[in-house]
C-alpha cells in the first residue's frame, strides 16, 4: 500500500513539474511573440498610411491618360478614317481590334504595316516625298523600290534633302519694296552684260572718261549723221541691222 | 480490491504523464517557430515602409502627366489644324 501511494505521488509530483516547465516556456514564447507583434505593427501603420493617397493619384493619372488617348484616337480618326485600325494594328500588333471596339466600331482590321513601312503610309498621304518601297533599311522591300515612288517624284521633281541642308531647295523669292530676304542684289553694272548665254565673259572696252553732260536747251536738236566713206552704211530709214534686239544700245539713229 | 484500484490509479497517472508531455511539447514547439517569423515579417514590413517612401513621388508625376496631356492636346490641335481630313 504504501509503495503505491509512493507512486501515485510521484507521478503527480511529475505532472505538476511538467506543466509547470512548459506553460513557462510557452509564456516566455508568447512574450517574444507579443514584442515582435509590438515592432511589426507601427511599420504596418506606415505602411498604411503611406500607400493611402496611392489610389486617388493613380485614379487621376489614369484618367488624365484615358483623356488624352481619346483625344488622339479621335484625331486618329479623323485623320486617317478607316485605315486608324489598321494604323494602331501596325504599331501595336493586337490593339487594333480593341482600339475598334473602343471607339464603337466593327470591321476587319487590316494591318498596313503589311503594307507600307510604320508611317509611309501617313507620310504618302501627305505627299512628303516618303519612301514607300522600302520597308526597312535592313529589310526587304514590301513594294518595288525601284519605281514605287515616281508619283511622288512627279509631286515633288526634286524633294528636299533633310540629311543634305545645301541640297534644299531654294526658298521663292520674295516679292515687294525693298524686301528684307530678297534674294537679288543691286547689279554693279546696270544694263551691261557681263556674261553671255554661255556663261562666258564679255570683254567690254574702258569707259571713256566721263565729260560733263551739256545744258539742256529745251529744243530737240538731231545730229547730223557723221560723214562716212562707206556706201552700205545704213541711213535713217533703213531697218537696223541686228533685228530682234532693238532695244540694244547703239542701234537706233539718236544713239549713234 | 483497495491494491487493486491504486495500481490502476498508477497507471492511469502514468499514461496521463506520458500524454501530457507530448502536449506539451508540441504546443511549446508551435511558439517557439512564431518569433522567428514576427521577426522576419517585421524586416519586410520595414523595408517596405522604406520602398513606399517613393510614394511622395506620385504626385511629381501626377503633375507631369497633366503637363504632358496639355502639350499633347496642343500638338493634336496642331496636327488636326496642319493636316487634312480623311
Amino acid at each position: 500500500m504504501a509503495i503505491q501511494v509512493a507512486i501515485i505521488i510521484l507521478l503527480v509530483a511529475v505532472i505538476i513539474a511538467t506543466l509547470a516547465v512548459f506553460l513557462i516556456a510557452t509564456i516566455l514564447q508568447l512574450f517574444k511573440i507579443n514584442a515582435g507583434l509590438s515592432v511589426v505593427l507601427p511599420l504596418v501603420g506606415q505602411i498604411v498610411a503611406k500607400t493611402n493617397p496611392v489610389n486617388p493619384v493613380v485614379d487621376d493619372i489614369n484618367a488624365q491618360l484615358v483623356v488624352t488617348r481619346d483625344a488622339l484616337e479621335n484625331l486618329m480618326l479623323k485623320k486617317a478614317g478607316p485605315d486608324s485600325a489598321g494604323l494602331v494594328e501596325s504599331l501595336f500588333p493586337g490593339e487594333g481590334a480593341k482600339f475598334l471596339r473602343r471607339v464603337g466600331r466593327t470591321g476587319k482590321v487590316v494591318n498596313v504595316g503589311t503594307v507600307y513601312t510604320r508611317g509611309v503610309g501617313i507620310l504618302a498621304g501627305l505627299g512628303r516625298g516618303a519612301p514607300i518601297g522600302v520597308s526597312h533599311t535592313k529589310g526587304p522591300a514590301v513594294r518595288d523600290p525601284k519605281y514605287s515612288t515616281t508619283e511622288v517624284a512627279k509631286l515633288y521633281p526634286a524633294p528636299p534633302d533633310r540629311r543634305d541642308p545645301s541640297r534644299n531647295i531654294p526658298k521663292a523669292p520674295v516679292i515687294g519694296k525693298d524686301p528684307v530676304h530678297s534674294p537679288y542684289e543691286a547689279a554693279l553694272t546696270p544694263g551691261t552684260r557681263t556674261r553671255d548665254a554661255q556663261g562666258n565673259k564679255i570683254e567690254t572696252p574702258e569707259p571713256a572718261p566721263a565729260s560733263p553732260p551739256p545744258a539742256p536747251t529745251g529744243k530737240i536738236e538731231v545730229a547730223p549723221p557723221p560723214a562716212q566713206s562707206a556706201p552700205a552704211a545704213p541711213t535713217q530709214a533703213d531697218p537696223p541691222s541686228t533685228p530682234g534686239r532693238l532695244s540694244a544700245k547703239g542701234t537706233r539713229p539718236w544713239e549713234r | 480490491m483497495a491494491d487493486a484500484a491504486l495500481w490502476i490509479m498508477v497507471i492511469v497517472l502514468a499514461v496521463v504523464v506520458v500524454v501530457l508531455l507530448g502536449l506539451l511539447k508540441r504546443v511549446l514547439k508551435a511558439a517557439t517557430s512564431i518569433p522567428p517569423k514576427i521577426d522576419a515579417i517585421a524586416g519586410v514590413a520595414a523595408a517596405a515602409s522604406r520602398d513606399l517612401d517613393a510614394v511622395a513621388v506620385l504626385l511629381t508625376t501626377q503633375g507631369y502627366i497633366k503637363s504632358i496631356r496639355a502639350s499633347v492636346l496642343n500638338y493634336g490641335g496642331s496636327l488636326d489644324a496642319a493636316l487634312p481630313d480623311y
